[in-house]
């Protein structure tokens, strides 16, 4: 994925204050756009973050991400306590296996939505991993690997009920992505009682048994 | 592989396709006509054209996958056999789009729900907007065809409880109901549809007219986008098409070229008016991309007292019409009645949530039963539709602004689908709806849904129909094709799927695409053929 630093050219791009975002903000993507662009120049991680070593992450060393940046990892780190608070496992590692599969999951569904989605969640990444416009637009004060879990479900709880509709919209974005890998996979269907595919279509049919 | 499946059987006595992502150097490739796309329209299409012995190119940007790809998985299915991995939104995002991508364009994925247009809406073209010849007598033999093509009948196993819910509330409030019909052949009535399905008992393109016509030697390229028809004076002389590398969305750098004496856009109600716009055809009028319909859908879910299993059985086999007309053709919006499957990806993704109440909420689900009111759009002067336009990058993308005159039908449609049921015994219900508790008496849920805010965002919608885009119509002024779907400007473009519908339908639009495509079609062949 390469980042959309040369599609926007906003004056608001070298006078970053709190005042110039949320008046450029509120109008919607010229402000991604803005955002993007400046998170790519203050040393914001926006490059796809590859093979991530299992010591400090519990990620599959051999999974390689194609779109999740080192940062939007880190983000996803934080939010998913919060996103599944009573569905992930408490055993620490399993937890953390969990969560690593599931921004596995994430990122592989994000590499199938296309670059102009993909362009999309970019700006909403950054504009979450990016100091100023987290402090200004998510409030949350501190980088995303210190944030509590309270903080996190905080977070997304101002951004579900904001009455500015692009918050909403990005509530939506970062839990619909979210609860479709997680609750989607076959590792989590228990949570909402569903069997799976019934074993006797599992039994009887060609795809399911090639060698038949 | 099992030999059983047609797929691979016609693949293996060598059917004429073309994987895309395997190609390694640009081609040029001609034959009498290229159909650009292989969903209803096009498939039904290139059937036709192939069996009157012309020879046909069909290009489908999705990859073909068939039974061995099947498995009743969500997130591969979503992944690769819809537009954008499912992402696919309207253009403040407020609307998610489920639209196929693959061989077979929606119809390998729809949940069968197989509907003439219905006689209001046909009444309304032919009287009001001048499109005499598609009047409910004249397109009946065209549908009674399409019928048989695709084995459509009304469902005569009994219906899901999910479906069932929808017809004891109807019966309780006096409302009316009917069966479903639907396009397969020894159906398994597993739920299923909509990941692909696993048993090839829906006769959607993939399973029909796409093996019809490779049959007659039509051959199909795959993971091959069109990116522009180039004219050559008055008329197009080739598409220019670019493959997609192996992962499907990414192109490879390599281009095709198809070049043959006529065209048929049959790419989607936003893919069509998408190519016709990068193509910069003449559109003295500016009305490509205007008037796009989507059929609206907001949802309500409940909580019932017995297990519905919404995810097992066939996904949609009831439906009421009771609102859709009531108004008048073109009243205040009515809105069709029916039930969507819910997987646990999909109901984890349409059920608006995180944390504890989100978990609660799904660990429901096997009791959770879900209502979904279609919006007839397009059809009031303050239903206009939306726009199709171009990104930055040459994509197609759905600005559709929400009316005053829609957020009420949503507010009443929200109304409708919690009364029904409750008078089915809900225990309680709840809006899909930013806003909205879980209600525990239809008293309650009335006073609340009638405080609730319609807006964007905050009431959750979604549309799986596509429509309109590249209007037909008699009048180039106001349209973009005639009513044979032949292009005003351009005598060699045909349109031949759902964009050239004049307003939405108000009923799931598979069978109108398969008709309207089929009575077109023959028109084009005599008029190819005579041509030589």
């Amino acid at each position: 994925m390469t980042d959309p630093v040369s599609t926007d050219s906003s004056p608001n791009a070298s006078s970053l204050d709190r005042r110039s975002f949320l008046k450029t903000g509120l109008g919607g993507a010229v402000f991604l756009s803005t955002v993007s662009l400046s998170a790519g120049l203050t040393g914001c991680a926006t490059a796809p973050a590859g093979r991530v070593s299992a010591v400090d992450s519990r990620m599959d060393t051999r999974y390689q991400f194609q779109f999740l940046s080192r940062d939007d990892i880190a983000l996803f780190e934080a939010l998913l306590p919060a996103m599944f608070a009573g569905a992930l496992p408490e055993e620490p590692n399993q937890r953390r296996f969990a969560i690593a599969g599931t921004i596995e999951r994430i990122d592989q569904g994000i590499v199938k939505f296309g670059p102009a989605n993909q362009q999309e969640l970019r700006k909403l990444f950054d504009l979450l991993n990016f100091a100023p416009t987290r402090i200004a637009l998510a409030r949350v004060w501190s980088d995303w690997p210190s944030v509590s879990t309270a903080d996190a479900d905080a977070f997304l709880r101002r951004w579900r009920d904001s009455r500015i509709g692009l918050l909403n919209n990005g509530y939506i974005a970062l839990t619909k992505i979210s609860n479709v890998a997680f609750y989607g996979h076959e590792d989590h269907w228990h949570l909402s009682g569903y069997p799976g595919p019934p074993a006797w279509m599992v039994d009887a049919l060609p795809q399911f048994n090639p060698a038949a | 592989m099992s030999m059983n499946d047609p797929i691979a059987r016609g693949l293996a006595a060598g059917w004429n396709v073309t994987d895309a992502s395997k190609l390694s150097e640009n081609r040029t490739v001609e034959a009498d006509v290229v159909v650009i796309g292989t969903g209803a329209g096009g498939g039904t299409t290139a059937e036709i054209l192939a069996r009157q012995g012309l020879s046909v190119i069909l290009a489908e940007e999705g990859r073909l996958y068939y039974q061995k790809d099947f498995k009743m998985d969500e997130l591969t299915s979503y992944a690769n056999l819809y537009q954008e991995g499912m992402s696919r939104v309207t253009a403040d995002g407020a609307i998610a789009i489920l639209q196929g991508r693959c061989v077979g364009g929606s119809t390998t994925v729809n949940w069968t729900s197989s509907f003439r247009t219905p006689d209001e809406t046909l009444t309304y073209w032919s009287q009001e907007l001048g499109l005499e010849g598609l009047a409910p007598d004249a397109m009946a033999p065209w549908f009674e065809g399409r019928e048989q093509r695709h084995n459509m009948a009304p469902w005569e196993t009994p219906p899901n409880l999910n479906n069932d819910i929808l017809r004891q509330g109807c019966e309780k409030l006096g409302y009316s109901w009917q069966v479903i019909p639907r396009n397969v052949k020894g159906c398994w009535n597993s739920g299923y549809c909509g990941v692909g399905c696993p048993t090839n008992a829906k006769q959607g393109a993939l399973l029909t007219t796409i093996p019809g016509a490779l049959d007659h030697k039509a051959q199909l390229f795959h993971g091959l986008r069109a990116e522009r028809l180039v004219m050559s004076q008055d008329r197009i002389d080739h598409l220019l098409a670019s493959a997609m590398g192996p992962d499907g969305v990414t192109p490879s750098g390599i281009m095709v070229t198809l070049k043959a004496r006529q065209f048929v856009v049959a790419a989607s109600a936003i893919g069509s008016p998408g190519l016709l716009l990068r193509s910069q055809l003449p559109d003295p009028y500016q009305r490509v991309g205007k008037r796009s319909f989507i059929h609206p859908v907001n949802a309500t879910v409940a909580r019932m007292p017995a297990k519905i299993d919404p995810f097992y059985g066939a996904p949609q086999s009831i439906y009421s019409d009771e609102f859709n007309f009531k108004a008048g053709t073109d009243g205040p919006a009515g809105y069709k009645l029916e039930v969507p499957p819910l997987h646990p990806a999909m109901a984890a993704g349409v059920v608006p949530g995180h944390g504890q109440p989100q978990r609660d909420n799904l660990g429901q689900l096997p009791w959770m039963q879900s209502v979904i009111a279609l919006l007839r759009d397009g059809f009031h002067p303050d239903s206009p539709g939306g726009t199709v336009s171009l990104r930055d990058d040459g994509s197609p993308v759905l600005d559709y602004p929400i009316t005053d005159y829609l957020w009420q039908g949503l507010r009443k449609a929200y109304l409708t689908m919690a009364e029904i049921q409750f008078a089915a015994g809900a225990e309680a219900v709840q809006a899909m709806h930013l806003d909205s508790d879980w209600y525990t008496s239809w008293n309650q849920a009335r006073d609340a849904i009638n405080n609730l805010p319609m807006k964007p965002h905050r009431a959750r919608l979604f549309t799986a129909h596509q429509m309109g885009g590249c209007s037909m119509g008699t009048d180039p002024e106001t349209s973009v094709v005639n009513g044979f779907g032949e292009h005003h400007h351009i005598a060699n473009l045909n349109i031949h799927d759902a964009s050239i519908f004049p307003t939405s339908i108000g009923a799931n639009p598979q069978l109108s695409v398969y008709a309207l495509a089929a009575r077109n079609s023959n028109r084009l062949a005599q008029k190819l053929k005579q041509a030589g």
